[in-house]
C-alpha cells in the first residue's frame, strides 16, 4: 500500500484489472439484489410503509428474512429495492447527512430534504447506483410519501409501490385505497399489498415488515405477518459423532492461564549467589 | 397452377400414389424382414437420415445453437469434461476411462459408462456428446454384425473405424461432437483407431482424449513400452486415469478398465479415484501397494516432514 | 465461466449452541487445472473471529492483508479487540468502497461476540462482492459450490448443535456439496469456535 491515507468516496483502483478480466469474456458474479415488493400509503394520521423480506442472488434466495425498511431519521424511513448493497449504503449515507443537517439547523428534519439528498445523489451516479426507494415520513409540514427511481426521478403520491412485486401490490392499492383511512385499515391494506407481492411475485417472499409513522410516534412492525413459516423437521439429521474422517487437528486454547511467580526471595531463604 | 399445387400438396391422390411408388423403389427389403429397426431407420439404405432445420443454411443454424465455444449462451449444451485413453501393446489393448459427467460446474454424475461395448471384440470410448457417441457407436455395432453376416468373417478394426469416420463426416458441421477410440483385435493383432466428429481418423499405438488427456499422456508416455506385461499395462492405464482424475476438475470419480485380447475384451474393474489416491487400487495385479497420492507417497520423506537421519544431519 | 470459477473454492459457516463453525475447501485451481490442495481461505482475525474469503485468489491474499491492516488500526485507535458485528461492518464498507471496481470475493465471517453480561453469543455473517451483509441465524455459504451448499445445509442444519455435533454437520455438508462441484474440493478444513478454544481439523476429502 503506497499510502495509509485513502481519499473519501469510491475507489476505482481495480478498474483496469477488472476490465481486463471482463474483456476475456468472464462475466461479473451476481450481486445480491432485492427483487422485492415495497409499498407506502397515506392515511388519516400519517404514513404506513411496507416491505417483504426476501433477498436474492440470481435464482437463489440469499436471505430469507432481511430488513428493507431503513432508518433515515426518527420520523422518516425509507424502503429499498434494487441492488441490496446500494440501498443499504445510500440510505445509511443520507441518514448520516440528515442527522448532521438536523444538528446544524437545530430543527427536526423534513422529508423533502431527505428526498432531495437522495435524488441528487442518485442523479449524480446516473443510475449506476441501483437503488429504487420508497421514502415516507411525517414532518412539520405534514405526512409525505415519495418514490425515488435509480436515475433520480421522483414522484409524490398518496399510495406507491416499487420493486418486482409493484404490479401485484399496486393492484391491491388501486382497488382498496381510500382517502382518510384509519391506522388499522391502512396497516391491513399494506399487509394485503405486500402479501400480494410475496405470493404472486417470485422475486419477493417470506414475511411482511411494516412501519407506521405519525406526527408523534414511529412504530416499526418487524415481521408483522409471517405467512411462510417453515414447519419443524419431523426427524433429526444430526450425524453420529465420529462420522467424518479427519487427518489432523490443532487446538488453540483461548483460556489465559496465569501463574504467579514470587519475585525476590522471602526473608528465610536468601538467593544463592555463590 | 393446379399442377404446381398438386406436386407440393400431400393429400391429393396423385401425391399419395407418387409417395407409395417412391417407397417401393427405395425399400429393397420390407422393414419387417429385419424386425424392429429400433429407431435406426432402414439398415438397407446405409446411413440413417435426420430431419434438418427448414432454414436456408441448416449447418449454420445448427452451429449457432450447439457450438458453445463460439457462443456460451447457446441452447444445446454438450458435455465436454472427460478423460479416456487406449493403448496397444504386446499383450493386446488397454482401454481406461473416468466416469464423471459435468454440466457447467455441476457434477451431474459420477457413474457414467464411457466405454461402449460395440461387440465382444470391439470397444469404443466416449468423449464429447454422450448421446452422439452412444447412438453412432451402437449403430456401428449393428453394421459390424451385418458385415459378419455378409462376409462370413469379423470386421477389421480399421474397417469399423473407417465406417464410423465416413459416417460422422457426412454430418460435418451439423453439431455432432465426439472424440472416440475404436479398439479391438483383428487379423492384424491389437489395433487402436482415433475417430472424431471433424472426420479425423488416426491409427496409432496410444491415444488419450478429453479435457484430462494431457495429464493422462504425462503418465502414459513415461511408462509406455511395447513389451509391457499385462499387469504392468493394466496398472499404467489405471495410474494414467488417476493422474487425470486428480488434476482435472472435469474428470474423476471412478476409473473403468478394459483389456482387449485375442479372444475379445474383458472388463477388469471399477476403481475409485479418491481411494486410489489414499489407499491405492486394492489387491490387483500390477498394483505397487499404497496410495498414488503425492502426499501419501512422500509422507515422512519431504521438506516439511523429513526422514530422521536427514533432519539430524 | 465466471471470475469466481477462475480459481474455485467455497466457504460455509454455521451456528451451534454457544459455538460457531466455519469451513472451507483447500483447492486452488487455474480453471479446470488443480494447482494446490493446501490453499487456505479462512484466516483468524482475532481469537474469536474467523474470516473466510472464497473467490479470486489474488484478492484473497490482498484482502487478507487489507483486513489485517484495518483491524490492527482499529485495535490501536480503540484500545480494544474488534467485535464480530463491527468487523462485519468493516468488511462491508471496505468492499462497498470498491463498488464500481470490486474485489471478486464473497466473505463469510464467524465468531463469538461478547454480551453485556460477560458471556459469548454466536455470530455469523456473509457479504456479496460489493458488501451487502447477510446476517443469518442458521448458516451462510459462499463460493463456487454455494448453490449446492444451500441445498445440503438447508437439509442437514438444526438448531442448538453441540460443538462436536456441529463439526459433523458442517463437515458432512461441505464434503457432500463440494463432491458435486467441479471447482471446489481437494480436501477441507473446519474450525469450531467455542468460548474457550478453537478446534481446527483437516478433513479427508475426495481428491478428484
Amino acid at each position: 500500500m503506497a499510502s495509509v491515507y485513502s481519499p473519501p468516496g469510491f475507489n476505482f483502483s481495480n478498474e483496469i484489472r477488472n476490465n481486463f478480466l471482463l474483456e476475456k469474456g468472464l462475466p461479473l458474479p451476481k450481486a445480491t439484489s432485492t427483487g422485492t415488493t415495497i409499498v407506502g400509503c397515506l392515511f388519516k394520521d400519517g404514513i404506513v410503509l411496507g416491505a417483504d423480506t426476501r433477498a436474492t442472488e440470481g435464482p437463489i434466495v440469499a436471505d430469507k428474512n432481511c430488513e428493507k425498511i431503513h432508518y433515515i431519521t426518527e420520523n422518516i424511513r425509507c424502503c429499498g429495492a434494487g441492488t441490496a448493497a446500494d440501498t443499504e449504503f445510500t440510505t445509511a449515507l443520507i441518514s448520516s447527512n440528515m442527522e448532521l443537517h438536523a444538528l446544524s439547523t437545530g430543527r427536526k428534519p423534513r422529508v423533502v430534504t431527505a428526498m432531495t439528498m437522495l435524488k441528487q445523489m442518485l442523479y449524480r451516479y446516473q443510475g449506476h447506483v441501483g437503488a429504487a426507494l420508497v421514502l415516507g415520513g411525517v414532518d412539520a409540514t405534514g405526512p409525505h410519501l415519495f418514490t425515488i427511481h435509480p436515475h433520480g426521478s421522483t414522484d409524490k403520491l398518496p399510495y406507491v409501490t416499487m420493486g418486482s412485486g409493484s404490479l401485484a401490490a399496486m393492484a391491491v392499492f388501486e382497488s382498496g385505497w381510500r382517502a382518510d383511512m384509519s391506522r388499522d385499515e391502512a396497516l391491513n391494506l399494506v399487509k394485503a399489498a405486500i402479501s400480494a407481492g410475496i405470493f404472486n411475485d417470485l422475486g419477493s417472499g417470506s414475511n411482511v415488515d411494516a412501519c407506521i409513522i405519525t406526527a408523534t410516534h414511529t412504530e416499526l412492525l418487524r415481521n408483522v405477518e409471517m405467512p411462510n413459516q417453515r414447519v419443524e423437521k419431523e426427524r433429526k439429521y444430526a450425524f453420529r459423532r465420529g462420522t467424518t474422517a479427519w487427518k489432523n487437528q490443532t487446538v488453540r486454547d483461548l483460556i489465559v492461564k496465569e501463574e504467579l511467580t514470587t519475585v525476590g526471595a522471602g526473608p528465610g531463604e536468601a538467593m544463592d549467589t555463590t | 397452377m393446379n399442377t404446381f399445387a398438386d406436386r407440393f400438396s400431400t393429400t391429393t391422390a396423385a401425391s399419395q400414389l407418387r409417395h407409395a411408388q417412391k417407397l417401393a423403389e427405395e425399400e429393397e427389403f420390407d422393414a419387417t424382414m429385419w424386425g424392429s429397426s429400433a429407431g435406426f431407420g432402414s439398415l438397407t439404405k446405409g446411413v440413417p437420415t435426420f430431419t434438418v432445420p427448414a432454414v436456408p443454411d441448416p449447418t449454420a443454424f445448427l452451429r449457432l445453437h450447439t457450438d458453445d465455444h463460439a457462443d456460451p449462451s447457446c441452447r444445446i449444451k454438450i458435455k465436454h469434461g472427460t478423460t479416456t485413453l487406449a493403448f496397444r501393446f504386446q499383450g493386446g489393448v488397454i482401454v481406461a476411462v473416468d466416469s464423471r459427467a459435468t454440466a457447467g460446474s455441476y457434477i451431474a454424475s459420477g457413474t457414467v459408462k464411457k466405454v461402449i461395448e460395440i461387440n465382444p471384440y470391439l470397444l469404443g470410448t466416449m468423449a464429447g456428446g454422450a448421446a452422439d457417441c452412444q447412438f453412432w457407436e451402437t449403430y456401428l455395432g449393428m453394421h459390424c454384425r451385418l458385415h459378419e453376416l455378409r462376409n462370413r468373417e469379423r470386421i477389421s478394426v480399421s474397417a469399423a473405424s473407417k465406417y464410423l469416420s465416413n459416417l460422422v463426416y457426412s454430418y460435418k458441421g451439423m453439431g455432432l461432437s465426439m472424440g472416440t477410440m475404436i479398439c479391438g483385435w483383428d487379423k492384424t493383432g491389437p489395433a487402436v483407431f482415433y475417430v472424431d466428429s471433424d472426420g479425423t481418423r488416426l491409427k496409432g499405438d496410444l491415444f488419450a482424449v478429453g479435457s484430462g488427456s494431457t495429464f493422462a499422456y504425462g503418465v502414459l508416455d513415461q511408462g509406455y513400452r511395447w513389451d509391457l506385461t499385462d499387469e504392468e499395462a493394466q496398472e499404467l492405464g489405471r495410474r494414467s486415469i488417476y493422474a487425470a482424475g486428480h488434476r482435472d476438475a472435469f474428470s474423476g470419480n471412478t476409473c473403468n478398465l478394459y483389456h482387449v485380447k485375442e479372444a475379445g475384451w474383458t472388463f477388469l474393474g471399477n476403481y475409485d479415484i479418491s481411494q486410489m489416491h489414499y489407499e491405492g487400487p486394492g489387491d490387483v495385479p500390477g498394483a505397487p501397494g499404497g496410495g498414488y497420492g503425492y502426499d501419501i507417497r512422500v509422507e515422512g520423506r519431504n521438506s516439511s516432514d523429513p526422514p530422521e537421519e536427514a533432519a539430524a544431519a | 465461466m465466471s471470475i469466481m470459477e477462475l480459481n474455485g473454492g467455497s466457504v460455509i459457516a454455521m451456528v451451534g449452541k454457544d459455538c460457531v463453525a466455519i469451513a472451507s475447501d483447500l483447492r486452488l485451481g487455474n480453471q479446470a487445472l488443480g494447482i494446490s490442495a493446501n490453499f487456505q481461505k479462512i484466516f483468524p482475525v482475532t481469537d474469536r473471529i474467523y474470516l473466510g474469503l472464497p473467490g479470486l485468489a489474488t484478492d484473497v491474499t490482498t484482502l487478507r492483508e487489507r483486513f489485517r491492516f484495518r483491524v490492527n488500526m482499529y485495535t490501536i485507535k480503540e484500545e480494544r479487540e474488534i467485535e464480530p458485528e463491527t468487523f462485519a461492518r468493516l468488511v462491508s464498507s471496505t468492499l462497498y468502497e470498491h463498488r464500481f471496481g470490486p474485489y471478486f470475493i464473497e466473505p463469510v465471517m464467524a465468531g463469538l461476540s461478547k454480551t453485556p453480561s460477560g458471556g459469548y453469543k454466536p455470530f455469523i455473517a456473509a457479504a456479496d462482492l460489493i458488501g451487502c451483509l447477510n446476517f443469518a441465524k442458521d448458516f451462510v455459504v459462499a463460493g463456487t459450490a454455494s448453490s449446492k451448499l444451500y441445498g445440503v445445509a438447508e437439509g442437514l442444519w438444526e438448531p442448538d448443535l453441540e460443538p462436536e455435533d456441529l463439526f459433523e454437520t458442517i463437515s458432512q455438508t461441505l464434503l457432500n456439496a463440494v463432491d458435486r462441484d467441479a471447482y471446489s474440493g481437494w480436501g477441507c478444513v473446519v474450525h469450531v469456535i467455542t468460548k474457550d478454544k478453537v478446534v481446527t481439523r483437516t478433513l479427508k476429502g475426495r481428491m478428484d
